[in-house]
This record gives C-alpha cells, sequence and structure tokens, in this order.
C-alpha cells in the first residue's frame, strides 16, 4: 500500500534551473527506501520538497493520501549535522518538537528518557550536546525526530560526518527503531553501502532525475556479515554502475 | 591566582614611583599631586561625604541611561534584523545618526531637557543605544539556516523562532554588547555631566578645573575608575549566569 507518493515532482530555484525533474516515487507504508546520488544531484532539495519544506514548482506530495503543502508534525526530519540547540541539555532537545506546541507533561519527559535508552543514552538526559561526542549528537538529533512518533521519517546524510564504526552502529540502531515504529523512511545518502544495507529498495538519482531503481532483497533484520556477502557486494556493484551510466 | 598578585605588585610599585617622584622632584601639587595627597582628599571627601551625592547622581545616569540604551538598541535591532522591509528602510538613518558625534548634542539637549540629570540620562542611552542594535542585528541574523529549517519543519511560530532560536542562540554576542554599552555609558555620563550637569562627578570635575584642585581631579578619577571595574564585573558576573548553558561543554 502506497504511503508517501512523490507525483511528478518538480523543483527549481529559477526557471532555467531545475533541481529536481519531474521525480516519481513511491513508498509502502513501513518501507525503507534511499536515495543515492552524487553531490548536487538534487537529493536533498528532494528531500525538503518531500518533507514541505520547499513547494514543488510542479507536482506534489502525498502523505497517507493527503497533499502535504507545509510541514508536518507526521513527518519527522533529520538534518545532515545534528542542529541541536547547545544552550539546552538532552532532554530538554529530544522534547523541542513537543515544547513548541506545548509544555511537556511528565509522560512526555518518560518518552523522552525511554527514547534516550533505547538510542543508548539513558544516562545522558542531563548533559549538553557540546558535551557529546558527533555520534552521541546524531543519536539525539534521531531521538528528537521521533519524539512525536511521525509516521514518516526523512533523513539528509546524518551519517556522513562519522567514523566507519560508528556509523554501522547507528544504522542499526536507526533499523531497529523504525521497525519498532512501523515508520516509512526515506534515506539520502552518497555512500553506496550505506544504502544497500539499509534498505528495501534504492533509486539512484542524477541531474535531478531517477535514473535506476533496484529492490534490496537480503533478510531482514539485517546483519553486520551480510556486508561482506557477494550478493551485497553484487547490489552495491549495480547501483555503482547505475550511477556511472548516468552521469 | 599568582598573575593577580603580580598584577597588584605592579601597581605598588608605580604608586610608589610616583609618590617618590613628586616627593623628590618638588613638582608643583597642581600639575602632578602625591598619592598620599589624592588618597587624602578622596578619603576625606567620602568620610564627609561631600563625593556621594554625586557618586550616586553619576550611578543614576549610568543606570537609567544603560537600560533605556540597551531596551530600545536591543528592541531596534530585533525590528531591523525581523523586518526586511524596516531594516532597508531604517538602518541607512541609523548609521547616519550614529556618525554624529553624539556629546556634540549635548548643549542641544541641555536647551531641550533643561539642566538636570534628563540631558546627561539621554547622551548615555543614545551612546549605549548603538552597540545593542549593531550586536543584536548580526546575532539574530546570523542564525545556523539548517537551525531555521529545524524550526521550520518543527511549526514553530515567528516569535518562538525569534526567542527560543535567534535570540537565545545570538545571547553571546548580544550580551557582548551589553559589555561594550556598560564601558560606553561612564563616558557618556562623564562628558555629558562636563556639558550640562550641575552634580556628578564630570560636574565635579569642571568643578575643579575651575578651583585649580588638581588632587580633588585625581581623586575622583580614581572614584570612576572604581566604579567602572565594578560595573564591567557585574556585567561580567550577570553575563557568565546567563551564558550558564552556552558554555557547557566549551573547554575553558
Amino acid at each position: 500500500m502506497t504511503f508517501l507518493a512523490i507525483n511528478h515532482a518538480t523543483y527549481a530555484f529559477r526557471p532555467s534551473e531545475t533541481v529536481v525533474d519531474a521525480v516519481e516515487w513511491t513508498i509502502g507504508q513501513g518501507e525503507f527506501h534511499c536515495l543515492v546520488g552524487r553531490s548536487g544531484c538534487g537529493k536533498t532539495t528532494l528531500l525538503k520538497v518531500a518533507a514541505g519544506l520547499l513547494r514543488p514548482t510542479a507536482g506534489a506530495i502525498f502523505i497517507d493520501g493527503t497533499e502535504i503543502v507545509e510541514p508536518s508534525t507526521q513527518v519527522g526530519f533529520v538534518f545532515q549535522s545534528p542542529t541541536l540547540l547547545e544552550w539546552q541539555s538532552v532532554a530538554d532537545n529530544i522534547l523541542l518538537p513537543i515544547s513548541l506546541r506545548r509544555t511537556p507533561s511528565s509522560r512526555d519527559r518518560q518518552n523522552a528518557a525511554e527514547l534516550l535508552k533505547v538510542v543508548g543514552l539513558g544516562d545522558y538526559a542531563g548533559r549538553y550536546p557540546r558535551e557529546l561526542s558527533g555520534g552521541q549528537q546524531s543519536r539525539v538529533a534521531i531521538a528528537r525526530a521521533l519524539i512525536n512518533e511521525p509516521a514518516v521519517l526523512l533523513l539528509d546524510e546524518p551519517f556522513a560526518a562519522l567514523d566507519a564504526i560508528t556509523r554501522e552502529e547507528l544504522q542499526d540502531d536507526l533499523l531497529r527503531l523504525c521497525a519498532l515504529h512501523g515508520t516509512t523512511v526515506l534515506f539520502v545518502t552518497h555512500d553506496i553501502a550505506e544504502a544497500i544495507y539499509l534498505a528495501d529498495r534504492v533509486a539512484v538519482m542524477e541531474a535531478g532525475r531517477l535514473r535506476h531503481d533496484l529492490a534490496v532483497e537480503l533478510a531482514k533484520p539485517r546483519q553486520r556479515y551480510m556486508r561482506y556477502s557477494p550478493q551485497f557486494n553484487d547490489l552495491c556493484l549495480e547501483v555503482r554502475q547505475a550511477m556511472d551510466e548516468a552521469a | 591566582m599568582t598573575m593577580r598578585v603580580y598584577s597588584a605588585g605592579l601597581l605598588l610599585i608605580l604608586v610608589i614611583g610616583w609618590e617618590l617622584y613628586c616627593r623628590s622632584s618638588g613638582i608643583s601639587a597642581l600639575i602632578v599631586p602625591a598619592p598620599t595627597a589624592v588618597l587624602e582628599t578622596l578619603w576625606g571627601g567620602l568620610t564627609v561625604g561631600y563625593l556621594w551625592p554625586h557618586i550616586w547622581v553619576t550611578t543614576a545616569e549610568i543606570v537609567l541611561g544603560l537600560i533605556a540604551g540597551c531596551g530600545i538598541g536591543f528592541l531596534s535591532g530585533i525590528a531591523l534584523g525581523e523586518t526586511d522591509f524596516v531594516r532597508r528602510l531604517l538602518y541607512p538613518y541609523v548609521l547616519a545618526s550614529q556618525v554624529v558625534p553624539k556629546l556634540a548634542l549635548g548643549p542641544l539637549f541641555v536647551i531641550w531637557f533643561g539642566s538636570g540629570i534628563l540631558p546627561v540620562v539621554v547622551i548615555t542611552a543614545l551612546i549605549c543605544f548603538f552597540p545593542l542594535l549593531e550586536n543584536t542585528l548580526t546575532a539574530i541574523q546570523h542564525v545556523d539556516p539548517q537551525k531555521r529549517e529545524l524550526f521550520r519543519m518543527l511549526g514553530a511560530t515567528p516569535l518562538q523562532t525569534l526567542r527560543r532560536l535567534k535570540v537565545a542562540s545570538g545571547l553571546p554576542v548580544i550580551l557582548a554588547g551589553v559589555r561594550v554599552a556598560v564601558v560606553l555609558a561612564f563616558v557618556g555620563a562623564v562628558v555629558g555631566e562636563f556639558i550640562g550637569g550641575s552634580e556628578g562627578l564630570g560636574a565635579m570635575i569642571i568643578g575643579a578645573q575651575g578651583m585649580m584642585d588638581t588632587t580633588l581631579m585625581f581623586a575622583i578619577f580614581v572614584v570612576i575608575t572604581v566604579q567602572g571595574m565594578i560595573f564591567y564585573q557585574a556585567t561580567l558576573i550577570a553575563e557568565r549566569w546567563l551564558l550558564r548553558h552556552h558554555i557547557k561543554g566549551v573547554p575553558q
């Protein structure tokens, strides 16, 4: 069943400069899709259009049948950098989406504490962002995006700045969290292996258009050893070739 | 800590050197009074009490000028930072008004506001206004674009974005403006009193000049310096308290 639908979405900063060019894409409920492409191919812009941060020049975005015209509480967004408020504690950062609407209740605080535990930062509620490592900050950013239990989660290369080992840990955590709530996910990355490991389906983007897509039929839940299997490598190669052909 | 001892030691050496110079050279107290004579006058002024009313007047002018100047500067900074139209319309005027030497307006303010503390408060406020305006404007315009997008994504109202993102993240820059304003407020108040005041430390300096009482002038310099340091330290303490969350995790 289609949950997130990108219908013919086009976005141009100027009439001559089409960044996203008539993209068609659908994501079923609870599915995890990745969008791979080089820097500047328009993938971040497409994600912002999907989030309602940018109005498409043509076409439309639908979530569960409703057109998205502005940012919605149904959608969680994780930016390239953690974008935490350095002057607020970890707990207050996670509660930001709630505290902008109403005073957080004790139940909200409990939820935040549990979410922190799930991302492995149970003892860090009272700390401040600058006291955390890069990986820990990314975890807080993900927890913040999930506090409202959004139906859709959009992520824009959230792990690009992390070291390889931390990135793998976070990928596993993200998969676990999304499976837990049945969240529908669109994840943008330039890392082919990351896309194959995370996604049920991978789309390759180049110059504003989707050039290729493939289904990833690896067993779920993913295990770390799968990264070294021949099947995994074949999928990576397929994506790589698609990127080369598109360029 | 040891550096503080050295600093205090240096002061002591300078003062002793000054004293010895005055005694050995026989220079007139009209030109350079000896530190002991200055201290004597200062002590007399404080114990007999004729200095106190002037200290209070100057303090009141500085405090009122700071509150008015910083308050209006902050609010104007927000108005200019938040609305493109207002900024483009008014910024050239604000800039032009800052190039006018404000102390030159003193005589005019005396005509407008009489000779009490009001003209001095107005001059002080005018001098404190610009650093706050400039720093507030800079602070709220230079917010991380991703954080702005985050607030947009979370459906924050413009007022929430202003208060919880722009002002909160710009607070260190805004408070740096307050620190500059505190220093400038002393210039504004004392020089303002030169022009229009009948009371206050600045007026007293002019009075001492008329009586050729150099020793009293030096005593007043000491008072103003001490007063300035108290204000500056108080500002630093307030700043540290307000920024106590901002500096968490920053290597000290």
